[in-house]
């Protein structure tokens, strides 16, 4: 288990994802333990990704379900409040920009569920908001929490090969949800 | 002159009970300060603490209701996995 006395850690949209909707007694404890010490900490583009979401499910959805949509949408934004937002500042865009460059194609295929699937083009943009989340932590200095080993596992070995594209920055610190509790 | 609101003080009675009033004492005392110093300092962290916990439970509830609700597709599109109606390839009639 990582002591959450050990942060602040860098939350990925994954991983905040995963411990709001963890149905796990260990998961709130660790989490509630983590408040009391730290802020959780999300990269802006976390934001994007997210409010980008939840237009996405509204545009799709009935009249009837927009309405609940709108309520998750509005109690997101009222979190907003309550945690840190990491900027996309010069440095993280600069780092994001090596990142993107030494890994320009994504480590797996796009997602797919039983009848939905990711398109490539989504895919690849998921893929370089990976990296400029990554950028994110690297600049911050904040080992990242995430729940997408295939992604993150693969940006953490380019940066450990070129080490010189990232003078004193590094390595990527990150830990997996499944460590946490 | 005007007195900054954070150190304006009032003097008030507590009943608090003795063992912790002993306790406080005893800070005091090894501490060379007043016994009202030590109760404020108290109350500070104590006030700290409460509000550290409200400030926990309204992310918690706000977490909650952002994302409960959802199925697993639909979470994963929050997530940031754009998942779209996959396209069926029908396949060509021969001419």
């Amino acid at each position: 288990m990582i002591d959450p006395a050990a942060g602040p850690f860098l939350f990925d949209t994954s991983a905040e994802g995963w411990l709001a909707r963890k149905d796990n007694r260990d998961a709130a404890t660790w989490l509630r333990r983590y408040l009391r010490l730290h802020a959780i900490a999300v990269s802006a583009i976390t934001v994007t990704e997210r409010v980008r979401g939840y237009s996405i499910l509204w545009r799709r959805s009935v009249p009837e379900v927009r309405t609940r949509i709108e309520a998750a949408r509005v109690a997101y934004l009222n979190q907003l409040g309550l945690v840190r937002v990491l900027p996309v500042d010069s440095a993280v865009a600069v780092v994001a920009g090596e990142i993107i460059a030494l890994v320009a194609e994504p480590p797996t295929p796009p997602r797919r569920s039983h009848r939905l699937a990711e398109s490539r083009q989504d895919r690849l943009v998921r893929w370089r908001f990976d990296g400029l989340i990554a950028a994110t932590a690297l600049v911050a200095g904040m080992p990242l929490i995430h729940n997408n080993a295939a992604d993150f596992e693969a940006i953490r070995s380019a940066i450990e090969r070129t080490p010189e594209r990232f003078p004193d920055l590094g390595p990527l610190e990150l830990i997996r949800c499944s460590l946490l509790a | 002159m005007a007195h900054k609101p954070d150190t304006l003080k009032r003097r008030t009675t507590l009943t608090l009970p003795a063992d912790s009033l002993l306790r406080a004492q005893k800070i005091a005392n090894s501490r060379r300060v007043n016994l009202s110093t030590v109760i404020a300092e108290v109350i500070a962290a104590g006030l700290q603490f409460e509000s550290a916990k409200q400030r926990t439970d309204q992310i918690l509830d706000n977490y909650r209701k952002a994302f409960s609700g959802f199925s697993a597709d639909e979470q994963a599109i929050l997530d940031g996995v754009m998942l779209e109606p996959a396209a069926t390839h029908r396949p060509r009639r021969p001419k």
